[in-house]
């Protein structure tokens, strides 16, 4: 592929109004875009057209969206994907995330918002971060995090943190270096996002710290980005 | 129904012997002798064992009748939401296919606007109403709260959104609130909604006041102003999903706040009323079992 060619996404959903629609919004929004009516279709298109990036629903008829992630993963193929789930459980969220998905949008979404998580999970990929979504183990400058186990160690001393604000810890780490509204982080973390304040996340955030004994000032792990969100700032490896 | 039958085995088994030595020409008589005092401790005694008897017979049937209303109402819970996940799922791609088909749009338009939005928002409603409902039934984080910090927050928060004061007291002698146990988000917007009412609902001159207290292992928070109150009519329904007073309609809201209150609240195993006086003011009182 030439460096300026537009990165190729292909669009998975047998719902004909939202592929109608959304392929040529992601065109004009700097994509090559196929289409697959569902996963079987899917596979054959990943097979011979190299995506750079696939986007699929998770409800679909012959291969859905899981087992699509799965079968691609287990043929060793490691094309991002992104999953438009149906489900708002975070059980559910979760699981879509342990399968290999790099991200997931709850329908109906924010077309646009669709697009920043497409070009920021392309990002991580470039930037060779993309296995960390798939990692059972994250590291990063004295943390440890065991995430089967929900275990986290701080310069070698076990830590006990909140359920959620493990969870958040794994969400962000996965992911360093991108910064993430408290919106998203919500609706990624939370699930029930409606019910919850933002200041849900910054109680969170500051857990995080104390027990890390950061610096919000000068913060080696959460960083604050003012009027955004939160970044997950040092280097992160898998285990 | 058989059971009540057997109740009655016993007297027609005597009136059978009773039959049957008439019959034979039994006409023997047998003489009891006792005390008074032992013949009317083993009549008290006969009568405690009957009425006891009553007793537990008719908090069986009241405790049958109670687990039936229960179930009949589980189901009823079950059934709205099966119904919303229905719906929600239903709506989810044609909303989902307007926003992008308006994305996708060469020309901007005002149009084009009110579509994006209020496609946006009719979206939200539904996807709210059934998080709402699984909120009922979602696993909560259980861990130690201090509803004195969360009342602090709530302060802050109305503070930062709305620039409006508000009166917190809590008490610090003979002790402090004590903690109790649950998700400490979910309890931050319980409060949080139920101020940001009596924040809407009122002017810039009134009064909101947020109390706590400690009663039979019970804390109970009261969030009371004296802004426009609640129509009588009205008052019975708040707590219920999408329900607005008839006064309430001037300004935003969803119709949801009081229903999420009321859901976090007994989830915590707590309860929530409301008191209220159109043109006068109300008054909130959650109140949620101590940490044990």
């Amino acid at each position: 592929m030439p460096a300026d060619a537009p990165p190729r996404i292909l669009l998975v959903d047998d719902e004909t109004s939202i592929t109608e629609s959304l392929a040529p919004f992601l065109s004009r929004s700097g994509f090559a875009v196929r289409v697959a009516g569902d996963g079987a279709e899917a596979l054959e298109e990943a097979g011979s057209w190299h995506p750079d990036i696939i986007v699929s629903d998770v409800v679909m008829p012959r291969v859905d969206g899981r087992e699509l992630i799965r079968r691609l993963r287990a043929a060793g193929d490691q094309t991002p994907a992104i999953l438009l789930t149906q489900v708002g459980e975070s059980s559910e969220r979760s699981a879509a995330l342990e399968e290999g998905a790099d991200d997931y949008l709850n329908k109906p979404f924010d077309p646009q918002e669709l697009v920043a998580r497409v070009r920021a999970v392309l990002r991580r990929v470039a930037a060779g971060a993309a296995p960390l979504v798939s990692s059972q183990t994250l590291t990063a400058e004295g943390l440890r995090v065991d995430r089967p186990a929900r275990r986290v160690w701080h310069e070698g001393a076990e830590v006990a943190l909140t359920p959620k604000a493990f969870q958040l810890l794994e969400y962000l780490m996965a992911r360093p270096g991108e910064v993430h509204s408290r919106e998203r982080l919500l609706s990624a973390v939370w699930g029930y996002d409606f019910a919850v304040h933002t200041r849900a996340v910054d109680h969170r955030v500051s857990e995080l710290r104390t027990a890390f004994g950061d610096d919000a000032a000068q913060p080696r792990y959460v960083e604050t980005v003012a009027g955004t969100g939160y970044r997950f700032r040092a280097k992160v490896a898998r285990g | 129904m058989r059971a009540r039958l057997l109740l009655f085995v016993p007297a027609v088994a005597a009136l059978a012997v009773a039959a049957v030595a008439a019959v034979l020409g039994d006409g023997r008589t047998v003489v009891v002798a006792g005390t008074v005092p032992g013949m009317l401790v083993g009549a008290a005694l006969v009568l405690a064992a009957v009425a006891g008897a009553v007793i537990a017979a008719m908090a069986a049937r009241e405790r049958a009748f109670r687990r039936g209303r229960e179930e009949a109402a589980a189901e009823r819970d079950r059934e709205h939401r099966r119904f919303l996940d229905r719906l929600d799922h239903e709506l989810k791609n044609p909303v989902t296919a307007i926003r992008a088909a308006v994305a996708a749009s060469e020309d901007a338009s005002a149009h084009l606007d009110v579509i994006d939005a209020q496609t946006t928002r009719l979206a939200r409603l539904v996807g709210d109403l059934r998080k709402l409902s699984e909120l009922q039934t979602a696993p909560l984080e259980r861990v130690s709260v201090d509803l004195g910090e969360v009342v602090a927050e709530v302060a802050e928060a109305i503070r930062e959104a709305y620039g409006r004061p508000v009166t917190v007291t809590l008490p610090s002698a003979p002790w402090p609130l004590p903690p109790v146990t649950g998700d400490p988000d979910l309890l931050f917007s319980a409060v949080y909604n139920v101020v940001v009412n009596a924040v809407k609902y009122s002017e810039e001159s009134d009064t909101v006041e947020l109390r706590g207290n400690e009663r039979d292992r019970t804390v109970v928070l009261e969030v009371a102003d004296t802004g426009r109150g609640i129509p009588a009519a009205d008052v019975g329904d708040v707590f219920e999903e999408l329900a607005r007073a008839a006064n309430a309609r001037d300004r935003p809201g969803s119709g949801l706040g009081l229903a999420l209150v009321r859901t976090i609240v007994h989830r915590h195993g707590g309860d929530v009323e409301i008191t209220s006086r159109e043109g006068a003011g109300t008054s909130v009182r959650i109140a949620l079992p101590v940490e044990r």
